[in-house]
């Protein structure tokens, strides 16, 4: 049922080697050690090793676009954001950058700032379909959504 | 690298949709990719998988498989908004590592407790599985046995592990993980108004003009409330925000005031604020009068740990000993009216939950001690900030919430509920919204906000705590037991009368070999449980058989001796109830992957196995001790009960006469499939049969849940209970909005629970004699208590546990998760620059954290989102490698028996 992304070769290869082994019979698996499984893969009774991961440290403009996991999911940030945290209710420096309703619509420089969508503009629960001219409330905490990628390796595949 | 054809239509749907969202002109193929591609593409709603605020989906499959979700803008509660955690709902059942296949233990082709995991069929899994129960039973009857149930649990698969367990085992060793997240909540709840959940709803928050957070960090545990909560703030220039925290957080960033206390004195502060009402002349006595009565219990009610105890490690002799005797400090003892350094031995703790009315005069004693000047002495937790600086901010906190015309919503989470007098403070809430009449009103109340997505849909409306039985009875009530077995067509003393264990205490049951053979579902008890050193040797070392049914391999698989795998929330149907009532049901989106099955079909599946004779016969409680029962005994059910020995549990409880008769297919599933329904034979809808039948118990009973087929409805994202005559009920105990409040009272505070009260004084009661006091709420007098464990000399920081926005409890779902892996990778220590400096720590370094119980290691943060004061640290949960668990001290408040997650003494080293 999962489809892999993987390379059409090795899986044409396997299919040859398949072939090349006959009839496929289905083997029992090999047995599992418990403390091969799960994200630490070591015993439940020992301390493993933490490592410390790093936020990148490419300031705002410098860094690509990351790609969006999904339609219309929330873009991850490609830049270091320790300069412009906390977000408080007097100050927020993601949209003092990001909020920029004149550049929708425009192809953008490189270097300039994705403008926050109309969609952020949208009082979704009180006036939907009205675009106006103020970040809506709901969205004004963007790293609710919006989240910086650390340099740490996935520890499992997804295929989503 | 070769790109399979989904990926390359995802990805053309994404540059497209990304053209759009900003606005920028979209080619012409592109935009023609998108439409050939979504026409494809099979939407419904759904339930985000994570925390306790219910936000609706948008689920769009395709081949069987989810290929994107968004947030519902038509969701009440989200409006088109999901939190990070949120979108990624998609993501989750795509895990290279998702069991597939059962898992035992094996040697030489038998099950052994000494071997390694090996793929086994079903029918195998389920061959061992009964013959392990069949064989503790028989040992140890329905005691020996026991379900980790959870506040994931869909509501159907709480409703089936219930009445498999309590109606067919005739035990009540079952408990959720929401003991652990709700349980305070739930006591406080039925002692102050006798019946469970919240008054208000989330709407409360566009009503209000203050906001008054109590151990929330709603900005990363509640964010789509949060977003709202931001709305309010953002857009009502008169809207202010409070954070009374432990810890510096995100929600301070939005806060108006922040309070830093000191553990535990949460309890002094609200004692002050009534102090101030009562002083001010700020009592709504209108209110009070007519709808509250004055009450108080013992204070001499130990701390929910086993006391002194042969399995005790050496180092935690000392604190566990406090069990028995406590030694007041002065704060505890003034406020307690005591003297300092008596010694108390702990002598209600068996009888923790007894109360009685007194009167106002005795509550005004009770709190007089609570002046400002000894209230910010104790509580204040910050030692950089002025201790003047502290009252000035208590007073504004005072002049908030006494303010006449002003609409005040306190909201908690776990700092109330993980305390160890955790009833306690969720009824000092109630006390002074009760006091001020800002209660059960728009935009005023206070407010329990869930943890887990059917915590209260579940664990709490279907009752599947070890004392519960569904809408909010109990099985020591004889008759709730008569009513429940009525509605299950059961002989006569089915039920089991006798409390089960709590969920700790089933670990501790399972150390001290009580329990020898559990069953968890939807929950990862060996990770998420204080002192888990204790429970994962009992675990392995102990005799006895652990199942697992779960999604991906965590903990308490490493350490079970069966693994069966589990449908996610999309591959199956089911229900959730969130923490404002509303309930919302959903269908099955895609198939399970392998031979992974819902939880539902595994537990309906197994009933299969068990014949009435087997487990209706007589049987053994050890310490039961009931009016009606024979003491230690159940009685044989097997003659005259009107069932033939040789029914099976399935015949009896599940696929009933009127059961069957909830067809499957059925209309409303428009093409989605079933497999719990298609794999069980029959024909019948068993989330549909379960969820009319469970529902019988509510209506009528102010719990009432509409049709099942009403949730469906294209107008319908969930409906808010009590549902009457089509109807939801958005305010409860308010006339203006809800059926059940006797007209012409105005407010009817009309649960049934603890109604009936002997009177007496500050000390203890002086009158046997019950009054009655149907229709009012309790304002309870409650003192400060100091924790079982503080910080000293050789362990001399507080630790606190908690979540992160971008992890979903232990983590199996969501670090599974690239994107959410990558913002969040491990859990580290939260600590002041000042108090790593001191320990020669930089930012990033390895530290060992130790406690009397355990110690582990994590890696050090002083600058991050949450900013401890000195002398606290915090550590996240979600990271199976940083086992902060192994350090927590499962002390738990005494009355809900829910652990303190939130205090315990460490100390942290160079590692």
């Amino acid at each position: 049922m999962n489809q892999h992304s993987g390379s059409r070769f090795i899986q044409t290869m396997a299919g040859i080697v398949l072939l090349l082994a006959g009839p496929v019979v289905a083997s029992a698996a090999p047995p599992i050690k418990a403390d091969s499984m799960g994200l630490s893969k070591s015993s439940v009774f020992s301390v493993p090793e933490p490592k410390a991961y790093d936020y990148p440290a490419t300031q705002p403009g410098a860094s690509k676009v990351l790609p969006r996991a999904y339609k219309d999911a929330p873009p991850q940030v490609p830049h270091s954001i320790d300069e412009f945290q906390p977000i408080t209710a007097q100050m927020n420096m993601c949209a003092a950058c990001h909020g920029q309703p004149a550049l929708w619509g425009q192809k953008l420089e490189k270097g300039t700032p994705t403008p926050i969508p109309p969609s952020h503009y949208t009082d979704l629960r009180n006036a939907p379909g009205k675009v106006t001219q103020n970040l809506i409330g709901a969205r004004y905490n963007c790293n609710q959504c919006h989240v910086p990628q650390t340099n740490a390796p996935a520890l499992v595949k997804n295929t989503f | 690298m070769t790109v399979t054809r989904r990926d390359f239509l995802k990805q053309s749907v994404v540059v497209s949709t990304a053209a759009a969202t900003v606005g920028l002109p979209v080619g012409e193929l592109a935009e023609a990719v998108t439409q050939s591609v979504e026409s494809g593409w099979r939407w419904d709603r759904g339930v985000c998988r994570f925390c306790g605020v219910g936000c609706g989906l948008q689920i769009a499959t395709h081949k069987g498989k989810i290929v994107a979700t968004k947030a519902d803008a038509d969701a009440q509660v989200n409006r088109g908004l999901n939190c990070v955690k949120g979108y990624f709902n998609g993501k989750i059942p795509y895990g290279h590592d998702r069991l597939t296949k059962p898992l035992l233990r094996m040697k030489n082709g038998r099950f052994d407790k000494r071997g390694d995991f090996v793929e086994v069929s079903w029918e195998r899994a389920f061959d061992e599985m009964e013959k392990q129960f069949k064989r503790y039973h028989k040992e140890l009857g329905p005691t020996g046995v026991g379900f980790f149930a959870s506040g994931q649990h869909t509501v159907q698969e709480g409703y089936a592990a219930v009445k498999l367990f309590k109606a067919g085992f005739r035990t009540n060793n079952l408990d959720p993980n929401a003991r652990h997240c709700m349980a305070s909540a739930v006591a406080a709840f039925m002692q102050t108004f006798g019946i469970d959940e919240p008054a208000g709803n989330y709407d409360d928050i566009e009503h209000t003009d203050t906001m008054v957070l109590w151990g929330a960090n709603m900005a990363e545990m509640h964010p789509v409330l949060w977003t709202r909560v931001t709305d309010r703030r953002l857009s009502s220039p008169n809207t202010r925000i409070v954070n009374l925290t432990t810890i510096s957080n995100r929600s301070s960033d939005i806060a108006d005031l922040e309070i830093i206390f000191k553990p535990s004195t949460d309890l002094a502060i609200m004692n002050y604020l009534a102090r101030e009402i009562v002083k001010r002349d700020a009592v709504n006595w209108d209110f009070v009068n007519k709808h509250c009565a004055f009450a108080t219990g013992p204070s001499d009610i130990g701390y929910g740990m086993r006391g002194a105890d042969k399995y005790d490690y050496e180092a935690e002799k000392d604190t566990n000993g406090k069990e028995l005797t406590m030694q007041l400090d002065a704060a505890e003892a003034t406020g307690q009216g005591k003297q300092a350094g008596e010694t108390v031995e702990q002598k209600n703790r068996a009888s923790a939950g007894k109360h009685w009315l007194i009167s106002f005069e005795d509550f005004k004693k009770g709190v007089e001690p609570y002046t400002l000047d000894f209230v910010a002495e104790l509580a204040k937790g910050d030692a950089d900030e002025s201790l003047e600086d502290f009252k000035a901010k208590l007073k504004q906190l005072a002049d908030l919430y006494i303010e006449k015309n002003r609409k005040v919503v306190s909201f908690w989470t776990m700092g109330f509920n993980q305390h160890q007098r955790g009833t306690w403070v969720n009824e000092q809430a109630y006390m002074v919204h009760l006091l001020l009449g800002k209660q059960a009103m728009p935009g005023n109340g206070a407010f329990s906000l869930t943890g887990q997505p059917s915590a209260c849909g579940t664990a709490r409306e279907v009752g599947t705590f070890s004392h519960r039985l569904p809408a909010d009875m109990v099985v020591d009530n004889a008759e709730h037991r008569t009513h429940s077995e009525h509605i299950w067509n059961l002989p006569p003393k089915t039920l089991n009368p006798k409390i089960g264990s709590h969920f700790t205490k089933l670990l501790r049951d399972l150390e001290d070999g009580q329990l020898k053979w559990a069953w968890i579902q939807v929950c990862n008890p060996f990770q998420d449980t204080a002192n888990a050193n204790h429970w994962i040797h009992a675990a392995r070392e102990k005799d006895n058989f652990i199942v697992v049914s779960d999604v991906y391999p965590g903990i308490s698989t490493k350490v079970a001796d069966l693994v069966l795998p589990s449908a996610i929330i999309f591959e199956k149907w089911g229900g959730y109830g969130n923490a404002e009532r509303r309930t919302q049901l959903w269908r099955e989106q895609i198939p399970p992957p392998g031979m992974a099955r819902s939880d539902i079909w595994q537990i309906i599946e197994f009933s299969k196995r068990f014949k009435l004779k087997e487990v209706w016969g007589e049987q053994k409680i050890p310490g039961l001790k009931t009016e009606g029962f024979e003491d230690g005994k159940l009685p044989d059910l097997l003659s005259g009960s009107g069932y033939s020995p040789d029914a099976t549990l399935y015949d009896v409880l599940f696929a009933t006469e009127t059961n069957r008769k909830f067809k499957w297919p059925d209309a409303i599933a428009k093409g989605h499939d079933n497999h719990t329904a298609t794999l069980l034979g029959d024909h019948w809808f068993p989330e549909k049969a379960l969820f009319e039948e469970y529902a019988q118990f509510g209506r009528g009973h102010a719990h009432d849940l509409a049709d099942f087929d009403m949730y469906f409805r294209d107008d319908v994202r969930g409906l808010k209970w009590p549902v009457v005559n089509g109807k939801e009920t958005h305010w409860r105990f308010n006339e203006a909005y809800d059926p059940y409040v006797k007209k012409g009272s105005g407010f009817d505070f009309y649960g049934p629970a603890g109604k009936s009260l002997p009177s007496g004084d500050l000390n203890g009661v002086t009158t046997q004699e019950k009054t009655n006091i149907a229709g009012k709420a309790k304002i309870f007098f409650r003192p400060y208590a100091a924790p079982a464990e503080q910080p000293d000399k050789n362990y001399d920081l507080w630790l606190s546990t908690g979540r992160v926005l971008e992890h979903w409890h232990s983590g199996t779902m969501t670090r599974r998760v690239r994107e959410l892996h990558w913002a969040v990778p491990a859990a580290q220590i939260f600590m002041h620059p000042d108090d790593a400096k001191a320990r020669g720590l930089k930012q990033n370094a390895t530290a060992w954290i130790e406690s009397r119980r355990g110690k582990i290691k994590a890696t050090v943060e002083t600058k991050g989102r949450n900013r401890p004061a000195k002398g606290m640290v915090f550590v996240p949960w979600f990271d199976e490698g940083v086992f902060i668990n192994k350090l927590t001290l499962d002390a738990t408040c005494p009355i809900s028996k829910q652990t303190d997650f939130k205090k315990c003494a460490v100390k942290i080293y160079k590692a």
